[in-house]
């Protein structure tokens, strides 16, 4: 399904591509199937509205930096927007402290917990864990059970019955720790009497920090329950767990949103080893299934610079098979080469079939072979003799037929833009203008 | 429960309602014959001037003249009910498939201007719910009905409430007077097996369990002999929480099934999941299957949406709806209750 969608997501961005001016029908089309991509993402309905509408606007009214087409600007808001959402950072500081975990049954707490200790012990702190938790059954069982694989001591009591006494006890048995971690039992905002009880455990331990831990999977109820908690003891950090298995995490953003803090670990993983710090970047792209997106974004202008760098050095005629290579991407990012080439204002010019026939695959063994390479023969393909041939196909495990089908394919290239050159030199012929266009088509 | 999507149903059905509305005194005027202006009046006061044949006139154009609904006329109040259907956590393929019906069934339809539109919008809601939601399951009369032990085996990904629920699930079979055994499958985590052992004792189930780290087939296998041995009526078969993504851990859930043979397998998910819901419900359904389906978590003010996602993913019914931290709170689902409910009488 969220193939689908991210799929869709790019199809409107392919339609803005190519455009001059910013087409109002094409950025309302992608407005929305942006908006199907947040939604389908758990993104809160008012956070995805409002950004859908900043995104609307600022496509629309700012104007269009030079150098930079209309798919990459729209893309660049897309992703600001996005960021500006996530990115408050969250303090996270290896000094004492005592942090109190809060959070929704079975969000993870527990298992959170135990990863945060093990992170503070690998960055030398010493740790120590109250469990508060005096409810669930198995809970101090569970701690404990973690805690000692790690050899981090857990305070609690099993058959304890009241978190508050357990919690100063513990406060008082680990006081020669630097790091605290006080494990609550699983509450949700419309039980007032578990709502009381984290308010006292907020009071008792004088929290530094308090982490509400939020299930990727959690809907627009993320919302709602962010806000009661951020109301009661003030959420000054968000954890998103079980982020290892399809769900995108995005009622995080809302309890982002609800308690203006920042996300600060991701869980994905069931041993306390699967912790990451958060990473805004990887977080958007996963959110909108589309790859990694500033990635994506710096490519974009890149490839448009390398494009004009390559026709340059090719109308110059200095084509080497590093040229090749880099054309062979652009051009497959571009779409089918034939395509690209009946676009050319070359009248009925015949190219050798041949050139069509570079398959992706063919490109990655191309790529392959051309590793094995020296720079020399990277840029004076014609050094290459027979013994230096299989010394090429040798490191690229492949036999020397396949090198001298590529150098062959870079001979007909070659030719072929020879040809080129001379029609360029013609008539109004403005190469880089034309590959501006193909950039466009991706 | 599921009040917040009661609320946002009915209001939904006001402007759907409203809309139409709204199209049908837009047309009637139009739709007059030239000269009868001074009668576009409401029926009721028609100009005494005009004579019986106007009157008339007026009144079959007015009250007995059958409308169309246009998609047209819908348009607005369906994109506002798709909003209300996503804030209330109806994953968005499921939120299309419902607007796709009551559309279909709203529009080209016949209606007399006399005839209550809300009568029509609420019919084409509710339809649409219940097509959604299916039927309940009724489980102390599928145990009476199948031959004895009925295995029944719990399913899900971590943290939904698996343990919690097969000790209500047992509660409540105890009450309705079956003998019940539970088999202490989560061998994983850390305290699953303390947790369900605390729990089976204070309701008292005899629990069969290994140490942490056996082979939950094992387990598993024992409790459906010992069930076998000492005649019980139901064996409740926990399992440790995976992820759909896990191909080892759902092969391991796959063995399960081949040894303890279950009679029902139940898939435990969480009222307040998001879109995520009807991924990992239909992945679990395709790997080792699902019969029905346990709703937990449904007290955190859930808007519901869940419920409707699951079932319309997996086409299975919803067993029970967990909803709170006792072990009474569990309560059958029943569709046409809740549907009756989210549409019922709150504001006509």
């Amino acid at each position: 399904m969220m193939d689908s969608l991210s799929g869709s997501l790019k199809d409107a961005l392919k339609k803005l591509a190519g455009k001059a001016v910013v087409d109002r029908a094409a950025v309302d089309e992608l407005v929305k199937n942006l908006q199907r991509a947040l939604l389908s993402a758990d993104v809160n309905v008012k956070l995805v509205m409002e950004l859908s509408k900043a995104v609307r606007t600022r496509s629309l009214d700012e104007e269009l930096p030079k150098n930079i087409n209309v798919r990459e600007h729209v893309l660049r808001i897309v992703y600001q927007e996005l960021v500006r959402l996530v990115y408050a950072t969250a303090d996270l500081k290896l000094e004492p402290q005592v942090i109190l975990m809060a959070g929704l049954q079975g969000s993870g707490k527990t298992t959170t917990t135990a990863k945060i200790a093990r992170f503070f012990q690998k960055k030398g702190m010493k740790v120590g864990v109250i469990c508060a938790d005096t409810f669930r059954p198995g809970a101090y069982d569970q701690l404990s059970t973690l805690c000692a694989k790690v050899n981090v001591p857990c305070f609690g009591d099993p058959k304890a019955t009241d978190a508050r006494k357990i919690t100063q006890e513990g406060l008082v048995a680990l006081k020669d720790l630097e790091v605290l971690i006080v494990d609550t039992q699983g509450r949700h905002a419309l039980e007032p009497d578990l709502i009381q009880e984290i308010i006292d455990l907020n009071k008792i331990t004088k929290a530094s920090h308090r982490w509400l831990v939020i299930d990727a999977a959690l809907g627009q109820q993320a919302s709602e329950q962010a806000k009661r908690f951020h109301e009661a003891i003030g959420i000054d950090g968000v954890i998103i767990t079980k982020m290892d298995g399809t769900a995108k995490g995005g009622g995080a953003i809302s309890a982002v949103a609800e308690t203006k803090s920042g996300i600060v670990f991701i869980g994905a993983g069931e041993t306390v080893e699967n912790l990451e710090r958060f990473d805004a970047n990887g977080f958007i792209s996963r959110l909108l299934g589309m790859g990694d997106l500033q990635a994506l974004m710096e490519k974009a202008r890149e490839s448009q610079m390398e494009e004009e760098l390559d026709m340059e050095a090719m109308m110059k005629g200095n084509f080497t098979l590093r040229d090749m290579y880099k054309q062979l991407e652009a051009l497959n990012k571009m779409g089918p080469l034939k395509q690209i080439m009946n676009m050319l204002p070359m009248g009925n010019m015949q190219l050798p079939e041949g050139v069509y026939d570079v398959t992706s695959t063919k490109m990655v063994r191309y790529r392959i072979i051309m590793d094995s390479m020296t720079p020399k023969e990277l840029d004076d393909p014609s050094i290459i003799n027979s013994s230096r041939m299989q010394r090429i196909a040798r490191g690229a495990g492949g036999a020397p037929e396949e090198v001298r089908e590529l150098l062959k394919y870079y001979k007909m290239m070659h030719k072929t833009l020879k040809g080129l050159k001379g029609m360029g030199s013609g008539g109004k012929f403005n190469m880089q203008r034309l590959m501006k266009r193909f950039s466009g088509m991706q | 429960m599921f009040s917040g999507l009661k609320e946002r149903l009915q209001a939904a059905r006001n402007r759907l309602g409203g809309s139409i509305g709204a199209a049908a005194t837009a047309q009637a005027p139009a739709g007059q014959p030239a000269g009868a202006t001074s009668a576009s009046a409401p029926a009721g006061a028609a100009p005494a001037q005009a004579g019986p044949s106007l009157t008339e006139k007026v009144r079959i154009l007015i009250i007995d003249r059958e409308l169309v609904v246009s998609e047209k006329d819908v348009a607005d109040a369906l994109e506002e009910l798709e909003m209300t259907l996503l804030e209330s956590d109806v994953a968005l393929p499921v939120t299309d498939a419902i607007i796709a019906d009551v559309r279909k069934s709203l529009v080209g339809k016949h209606r007399k201007i006399g005839e209550s539109v809300d009568a029509l919008v609420v019919g084409a809601l509710k339809s649409a719910l219940l097509n959604v939601l299916g039927k309940g399951f009724d489980l102390p009369a599928y145990i009476r009905a199948h031959e004895r032990p009925v295995k029944i085996l719990f399913t899900g990904v971590n943290g939904t409430g698996k343990t919690t629920t097969v000790a209500k699930i047992g509660a409540y079979l105890k009450n309705q007077g079956f003998s019940v055994v539970i088999g202490a499958g989560d061998t994983f985590r850390a305290g699953a097996i303390e947790q369900i052992g605390v729990h089976a004792e204070r309701i008292g189930i005899k629990v069969i369990e290994h140490q942490t780290g056996a082979d939950p087939s094992a387990v598993l296998f024992d409790t459906v002999q010992y069930a076998i041995a000492h005649k019980t009526d139901v064996v409740l078969a926990d399992t440790a929480g995976r992820f759909h993504t896990k191909a080892n851990l759902m092969s391991q859930l796959d063995k399960i099934r081949r040894v303890m043979k279950p009679d029902l397998v139940v898939y435990v998910d969480e009222a307040v999941a998001g879109n995520d819901a009807v991924v990992r419900a239909a992945e679990f359904d395709r790997t080792v299957g699902a019969d029905a389906i346990v709703l937990t978590k449904a007290d955190m003010d859930s808007r519901g949406g869940a419920a409707i996602s699951i079932a319309h993913t997996i086409g299975k019914p919803l067993l029970f709806l967990g909803t709170g931290q006792a072990y009474d709170d569990i309560m059958p689902f029943d569709p046409d209750a809740v549907v009756e409910e989210l549409l019922g009488s709150g504001s006509s």
